[in-house]
Parts: C-alpha cells; sequence; structure tokens
C-alpha cells in the first residue's frame, strides 16, 4: 500500500488559542479514516487545515506524490485538488443538479465532462433528476449530489464533515454502507468527521480518537475498541461502565465482587482513583447471592432489557451510580438483584 | 377595522386611477401627440440611467467591504450609508452651484490655464438628464449597498469553501456563487431606487428635465388642469407597477437563499494596488455623495447665514416638525394595529390589510397629492353644500385645504416603512408568547399592553424615527398640497434652490441632513450592538 496523506506535528491556532497540538497521522491510499471526538476537541478544523481553509502555524501536510504544505507554503485550497463534502452539503442553489455536478469540471474538455456526470449520475441513481435544484430534492438525495459534486474533479483524498448529521436515523445506516461501498468501489482515500461512535465503527478502516487539539489514539476500529489507550478514547467510545475499584494485598475490591491480580491490563496516569472498565457482556446475574446493586432504569431492547443499576454498598470509595448491563431476564425498577464480573482480560484505569 | 384602515389609505389612489382612466380620449389624443411622448421617454432614460449608476456604485462597495479587507473597513461599513441623509434636490444644487461656469471649479480652471470664454475650453454640463442621474444616484446607491451587503454576508461560506475545493480561487468563487446568489437582493434594490427615482420631483425640476413628475406638477399648478394632471399621475402608476411587480419577483426569488448562520467570511487581501483602488472608490462615494456636500453647506451657512433667516427657519421648522411629528406618529399607530392584526387573526386573509396599506411607498409624492385632491376635493365640496343646506357658516377646504391633507398623504406614502419595521418586530416574537399570557388568565388586551407592546418598542421607535425624517424631506406631496403660506424646511429649500438663493437656506438644508442622519445613527449603533 502507498502512504498518500502524511500529517507531521501538525499545529493550528485561532486568535492565538491552540486549536491543534502536534497532529500526527498517516493516511494509506484507499483507507477511510474516522476522525471521532467529543465537540469541541479540533476535529472539524483538522478537516478544514487538510483542504486549506484554515492554516497551520507549524507542522505540515504531505499529500502524494509530491505536495507538501507547511507554514511557509501554503498552498491554497483550490491547489490541492482535495474535495469535500459539508454538514450542510452546500449545494448551489442557483444551479441544477447536473450544473452541481459539472461545477469543478472547467479545466476538463466537454466531452469528457459529459462522461463523468452521466457517469456519477448513474452512479448514484441521481439521473432523473439531473434538472431539478436542491430544494427540490430530499436530504438524502442531496447528499447523493453534494458526493457526485465533490467526486466529479477526481480528487486525491475526500474530506466529509459529519455527512450524516442531517440524515433521518432510518436511513443513515443504509447511506452509509451505500457510500462506503462507493467509495471503496472506486478506491477512494476519504477523511470524515463524526461525534458519533457508531458511524465511524460502521464506516471507517482507521479511526483517530481527538481530544483537546490531539490525537489520543490512531488504529484499526478493532484495535481501538478492545484496547483503548486510555479512559477518555474509552469514555468517548462507551465502551463500557466504569467501576471504582481498590488495591487490597494483591486483590481488587469492587462493589459486586472482588477481581484476581491475572489477566490485567492497567494503564496507569496520574489521577488518584483507579476504576475498572466494565462491559456489558461481562456482567453475570448471580441470583443465588446476596443483593448488591438496585435497578435503576429499564428499557427493551434488540438485544433484550437493558438495564441501568446503582450500588447498595455503604462504602463510597466503591459506589457507583450507572453501570450498564444486558439480561432476558425480567427485573422491575426499584427491585434489587445480585450481579457478579465474569472473569476475562481486566481493563484497570487510573482517571 | 384593520381593512377599514387599509382601504381608507388606498381609496385616494383608486379615485386617481378612475378619475385618469374617465378622463377624455380626446385629452389622451393630445398629450399622446404632444408631449407624452418626450415625458416618457425622459423617465425612462432616467430611470435606466439611475438604476445603472446606483449599481455600479453600490454593488462593488458591497463587495469591497464585504468580501476585503479593505482599509477603514469598519468606518466605510457605515460611512457608505450617509448618502441616504441627503436629499438628491440639494446634492443637485450644490453640484450645480460648484461646477457651472461661474463656480469655483471653472473659475479655477480658466485662472490656471488662461481661459476666458467657454469657446476656449470643453466642460461637461450638470444640469443636464445625464447629470440629474449622476445625482439621484448618489444618493441612492447606499439603498444598493445596504441591501447587497447584507445578502453577501448571510450567504452561507460553505458555499464558498465548496466552489474553492472545487478549483475556484476566491475572486473567481465571489462571482461564479457570491454574486448570482445575491441577484434576488441587487433586483429588490434596483426596484427600490427605481420606485425612488419615479418620485423624485426636485432634481429634475431643477435640471429642467421633463419627466412625468414634473408634468404632473407643471400641469396642476401652472394650467390648474386636475384631469390632465390625473391622466398623466396614472400613467405614472404603470410605471410603479412595473417596479413593484419585478421587486415582488425579485423578494419571491430570495426564497432560494441560504438563512444559516454560517457566515464568517473569508476576506480577501488585496494587493496595494487593489487596496488603493478599493479605498479610493468607497472614499469617493462617501465625499461625493455626502462629506462634499454636506461640507458646501456648512460653508454656506457659515457665509450667510443670518438673524432674520434663523427666524424664518424656526416658523417652517416648527411646520416640518408638526407634519413629520403627525405622520409618524399615524402611521406607526396604524403599523402596530395591522402587524398586531395580522398576527393575532385568525383569517386566512389576515395577511391583506398590511400589504394593501404598504402600496403607498411605490407611489410618487406628486400622483399622491393629485389623488388626495381628486379625493378631498369633491368631499370638501360637499360638506360646504351640506353647510348651506342646514344654514350654516362654510367650513371652507377643511380637508383638501389644511395639513390634513398633507399628514394623510404622507401617512399613505410612508405606512410600508413603518408596517416592515414593526412586522420584522413582531415577527420576532416567539408564537408561544402569544398563547402564554391566555394560559395565565391574562386578557388579550392586557397580554398586548404587557407582552407585546414592550417587547416591540425598539421597533416602534425605529419605525417612528424613520417615517418622521422621510417625512421631514418629503418634498412634492407638500408642495402641491400645502396650504396657502404654509412653509416646511423643505418646499423652503426648494423654493430658494428655484430662485438660486440656496444660500440663505442652507441653515435649514443642514438641519434637514442631520434629522436625516438619526436614523442612520441608530440603527448603525443597533447593528454594533448586535
Amino acid at each position: 500500500m502507498t502512504v498518500l496523506l502524511t500529517l507531521h506535528q501538525l499545529s493550528v491556532a485561532l486568535q492565538q488559542k491552540p486549536i491543534l497540538s502536534d497532529v500526527n497521522l498517516v493516511l494509506e491510499a484507499g483507507d477511510i479514516l474516522g476522525l471521532v471526538g467529543p465537540s469541541g476537541c479540533g476535529k472539524t478544523t483538522l478537516l478544514n487545515t487538510i483542504a486549506g481553509f484554515v492554516e497551520q502555524h507549524k507542522g505540515s501536510i504531505s499529500i502524494a506524490p509530491n505536495m507538501c504544505i507547511d507554514a511557509e507554503n501554503i498552498i491554497a485550497p483550490e491547489q490541492r485538488n482535495i474535495g469535500m463534502i459539508f454538514q450542510d452539503y452546500a449545494l448551489f442553489p442557483h444551479l441544477t443538479v447536473q450544473k452541481n455536478i459539472a461545477f469543478g469540471l472547467k479545466d476538463v474538455n466537454k466531452l469528457e465532462q459529459e462522461t463523468r456526470i452521466e457517469t456519477l449520475l448513474s452512479l448514484l441513481k441521481l439521473t432523473d433528476l439531473s434538472e431539478r435544484y436542491p430544494h427540490q430534492l430530499s436530504g438524502g438525495q442531496q447528499q447523493r449530489v453534494a458526493i457526485a459534486r465533490a467526486l466529479a474533479p477526481q480528487p486525491k483524498l475526500l474530506l466529509l464533515d459529519e455527512p450524516f448529521s442531517n440524515i433521518d436515523a432510518r436511513l443513515r445506516n443504509e447511506l452509509m454502507l451505500e457510500l462506503r461501498s462507493l467509495l471503496k468501489q472506486l478506491n477512494i482515500t476519504a477523511i470524515f468527521v463524526t461525534h458519533n461512535k457508531d458511524e465511524v465503527f460502521s464506516f471507517a478502516d482507521q479511526i483517530a480518537v481527538m481530544h483537546q487539539g490531539h490525537v489520543l489514539q490512531y488504529g484499526t476500529p478493532f484495535d481501538v475498541f478492545h484496547q483503548p489507550c486510555n479512559w477518555q478514547v474509552a469514555d468517548f467510545l462507551q465502551i463500557g461502565s466504569w467501576l471504582p475499584v481498590i488495591e487490597v494485598h494483591e486483590e481488587y475490591l469492587t462493589a459486586i465482587g472482588s477481581i484476581s491480580l491475572e489477566n490485567k491490563t492497567i494503564i496507569k496516569e496520574d489521577y488518584s482513583q483507579q476504576y475498572l472498565l466494565l462491559k456489558p457482556q461481562h456482567i453475570t446475574l448471580e441470583p443465588d447471592a446476596q443483593a448488591n446493586v438496585l435497578i435503576e432504569y429499564v428499557r427493551i431492547t434488540e438485544h433484550g432489557f437493558h438495564y441501568l443499576v446503582s450500588s447498595l454498598t455503604q462504602d463510597k470509595s466503591l459506589s457507583f451510580n450507572q453501570l450498564s448491563f444486558y439480561s432476558h431476564l425480567t427485573f422491575s425498577q426499584g427491585e434489587k438483584i445480585a450481579i457478579g464480573i465474569a472473569s476475562h482480560d481486566y481493563q484497570l484505569f487510573n482517571k | 377595522m384593520s381593512w377599514i384602515l387599509a382601504l381608507v389609505l388606498m381609496a385616494p389612489v383608486l379615485v386617481m386611477l378612475i378619475s385618469g382612466i374617465d378622463s377624455s380620449q380626446e385629452l389622451f389624443t393630445h398629450l399622446w401627440q404632444t408631449v407624452l411622448p418626450t415625458y416618457i421617454s425622459n423617465t425612462l432614460l432616467l430611470s435606466l440611467l439611475v438604476v445603472t449608476f446606483s449599481l455600479l456604485f453600490g454593488v462593488p462597495a458591497a463587495a469591497i467591504i464585504s468580501q476585503t479587507n479593505v482599509i477603514g473597513k469598519k468606518y466605510l461599513r457605515w460611512l457608505l450609508m450617509l448618502p441616504l441623509a441627503m436629499p438628491a434636490y440639494l446634492v443637485a444644487y450644490l453640484y450645480t452651484d460648484l461646477l457651472d461656469y461661474a463656480g469655483p471649479v471653472q473659475r479655477f480652471l480658466r485662472t490656471s490655464f488662461g481661459w476666458e470664454s467657454p469657446l476656449d475650453y470643453w466642460f461637461f454640463d450638470v444640469r443636464t438628464l445625464f447629470g440629474a442621474s449622476i445625482m439621484i444616484a448618489l444618493v441612492l446607491f447606499p439603498y444598493v449597498y445596504m441591501l447587497v451587503r447584507t445578502a453577501f454576508e448571510c450567504q452561507d461560506q460553505h458555499l464558498i469553501r465548496a466552489s474553492r475545493s472545487l478549483g475556484f480561487s476566491l475572486s473567481q468563487s465571489f462571482i461564479r456563487v457570491s454574486l448570482p446568489l445575491a441577484r434576488p437582493a441587487i433586483a429588490v434594490s434596483a426596484s427600490l431606487v427605481l420606485m425612488e427615482t419615479l418620485a423624485d420631483f426636485a432634481t429634475v425640476q431643477y435640471f429642467a428635465v421633463n419627466t412625468l413628475t414634473t408634468a404632473i406638477y407643471d400641469t396642476w399648478l401652472e394650467y390648474g388642469d386636475l384631469s390632465t394632471a390625473n391622466a398623466i399621475a396614472s400613467i405614472l402608476m404603470l410605471f410603479i407597477l412595473f417596479a413593484v411587480v419585478a421587486e415582488q419577483r425579485a423578494r419571491a426569488g430570495q426564497r432560494h437563499q441560504s438563512n444559516r448562520l454560517n457566515n464568517q467570511i473569508e476576506a480577501k487581501r488585496l494587493t496595494l494596488f487593489q487596496q488603493i483602488i478599493a479605498v479610493s472608490f468607497c472614499w469617493f462615494l462617501v465625499v461625493a455623495g455626502f462629506l462634499l456636500p454636506l461640507l458646501l453647506l456648512i460653508v454656506m451657512a457659515i457665509d450667510y447665514a443670518t438673524f432674520e433667516q434663523l427666524n424664518e427657519l424656526i416658523t417652517s421648522g416648527l411646520n416640518s416638525l408638526q407634519v413629520a411629528f403627525y405622520t409618524a406618529s399615524i402611521a406607526t399607530i396604524i403599523a402596530i394595529l395591522l402587524a398586531l392584526f395580522k398576527r393575532l387573526h385568525f383569517s386566512t386573509w389576515r395577511h391583506y390589510p398590511i400589504q394593501i396599506s404598504g402600496f403607498g411607498y411605490a407611489i410618487p409624492g406628486t400622483v399622491l397629492a393629485m389623488a388626495m385632491l381628486a379625493t378631498l376635493g369633491p368631499i370638501d365640496h360637499w360638506l360646504n353644500d351640506l353647510a348651506k343646506l342646514f344654514e350654516l357658516k362654510s367650513p371652507g377646504l377643511i380637508l383638501s385645504g389644511s395639513i390634513f391633507a398633507i399628514i394623510f398623504a404622507l401617512v399613505v406614502r410612508f405606512a410600508a416603512i413603518a408596517n416592515g419595521t414593526i412586522i420584522s418586530g413582531v415577527d420576532q416574537i416567539p408564537a408561544s408568547l402569544d398563547l402564554a399570557p391566555a394560559s395565565l388568565g391574562v386578557k388579550l388586551k392586557q397580554s398586548l399592553l404587557k407582552v407585546h407592546l414592550p417587547l416591540l418598542k425598539s421597533s416602534i421607535l425605529v419605525a417612528w424615527l424613520l417615517v418622521f425624517v422621510e417625512a421631514m424631506k418629503e418634498l412634492p406631496a407638500v408642495l402641491l398640497l400645502r396650504p396657502f403660506n404654509f412653509e416646511t424646511l423643505s418646499t423652503q429649500i426648494y423654493q430658494l434652490i428655484s430662485d438660486e438663493r440656496l444660500e440663505q437656506g442652507a441653515l435649514g438644508a443642514l438641519l434637514i441632513v442631520l434629522f436625516g442622519l438619526l436614523p442612520i445613527v441608530y440603527l448603525n449603533k443597533k447593528e454594533s450592538n448586535v
């Protein structure tokens, strides 16, 4: 595989306030990278910096084969050959679908223009809508026009800023799969921004979790999900619930039982309290044991009943308010039950 | 009640149109064979030139202020609005005074180059249709500037970014995306300029350019021929109707405009050469449209002001204040009633009264004056006949011969300004506030007094102020309708200009300009507080 994009110690400050700090990323051609993180973490700024709408003050952006952009050598957005799909699609309201798609084809001869437009119209199922104006289209159709328009000039890299946020939840999954297979079919390298963890797991080959202008973790969705590098990553991706633990004579005590010292991964950081990251599938029901949690909330899902429970312990250093698990057994709100922790590769975090 | 108000406001125009249509075929044939083609062609040519110049001044100014890092942007932004405070006839007079044969510019040139007569050199003549167009455009271009600048500033900047990511530079994106998207605003502003041009009377009269407005004035005041004046006014109304339709169509086009608030415009960095051009262009407009005429007025006032003038000024000034005060107050009250009716009534027809009452803005002062005379004259005669019948003292022309007619005409003419301002204020009140007081047991009347009116305070003040200033400046309607010996600041100044003696009215003219600045300063302050 060849590397298409390299970000090296990229830093951006807006009005003297640092927005991005020392961002390093390497993206291979044909890969889809998902940028995730809480609001205000710098995802969109990173996208805009790569596109050229925001200027970096330190570091470099290299785009294969030979474009290198740094603070001394800024290249205008129109010269980068990077396509972009905006959150609101930014379709030109005064142009028809066809003219929107043709907008970026000024340097292409007429015959080639027509061929590309026809191919994209057919690929994105827009042929019947080619003479319509953007306001005459549904949200999903508008998104397809935005994709076609961005792909028409055959960009090296496609940037997508929260492309699914305006789409109805029912349509979202369908469109996500459709877009992913299209990008793969055309072998297009893409970076997309989202704050929705479900989107990133369904759409991306690689994910980068951002927090306060830094990339905390970069890897495949599988690796990041199974081995989050710190509690912010695990917390943002909502991988599991946090259970306070106390270390007593090489044993870890929790409000729902103790765990052995074997099979554990400890992520040590400079924080006082230790927590066990507990995924729902690692919680077991203990019908014969003494009740240790109270059912606070019950919800029906496709995985059975979803319960949120709080601890019954009097020990404040071990108590918790929200622990999440699924079960096919029916409990009612306010009921006291006993649960335990199944043996697994424990992940302990200091936070 | 709302319907009655709207119909009362529009009744004079209907009467005038009916009487215009009613006038004899012979009269029209005569007009057509004599003066009408010239009047119409002059009116059309003047409109075309003024709209063209206003667009040439206003659109680039709007683009420079909204899209570039021009030096002094913060100040130029509001300085470019100031020419609105300057009546066109004043600018026309002052430039003629400055640039004609006996004026200081030509005197200076003759002295410098040793020329002795007009045969020795060529100098452009200001007192032509072309000159009148430039003078009017110099004070009307701010309409274009303000509306188009707002349109540029409200555009979704993602559209520009999309264009740039598709290979177009900032300047190319402006031409390919921003400008076409601002087309509805450009069309609306052009039709406003067109309406104002068709309403202009004093500038063209001063420059002896015969248009339909001057024809109405001459026909009525010099020949006393009301039916011919009505006929010409009806023809002018056809032109106005065209402008109104154009404006409505342009507004309909605005629905394609994006209302998203992603408007952090990336200002184009101008090169030194571009900065010089942009700064010179903007300052030329500010100086030519406002500062230079203001300076000339101040010099005149310092040189020629006397105590007697001040005395005369007080009388005409008080008359102006009286007319403007009543007009502003009545128009604002009507606007509040109509806007609240539109908001709170359930009828599907509730939009119409306020729309009908706003048509007056498109009607030139001269036409309105004709409409008032055509309507109020017969009522006065009827009242006098009635008094005679009951052997009472004849009341005289209590409606058509008093300031009632002036105020009525001005309320009709400026109702749209008050309506627009109050409506936008009402639209900002959340719909839930109409229902919340009722849910707390408060009756509609109390809720209007305790909730809606306090929330509308600022809009009411702006509406009142805008109408007040427009009424202060209005000339043709007052000129045609004023009672004997009744002078306002604008009629007094017009009279002095006609007699080539503006220097004696410079103080009054300054006062009109200063009043004109009030809403601009207030609105600018409000905008900078947002």
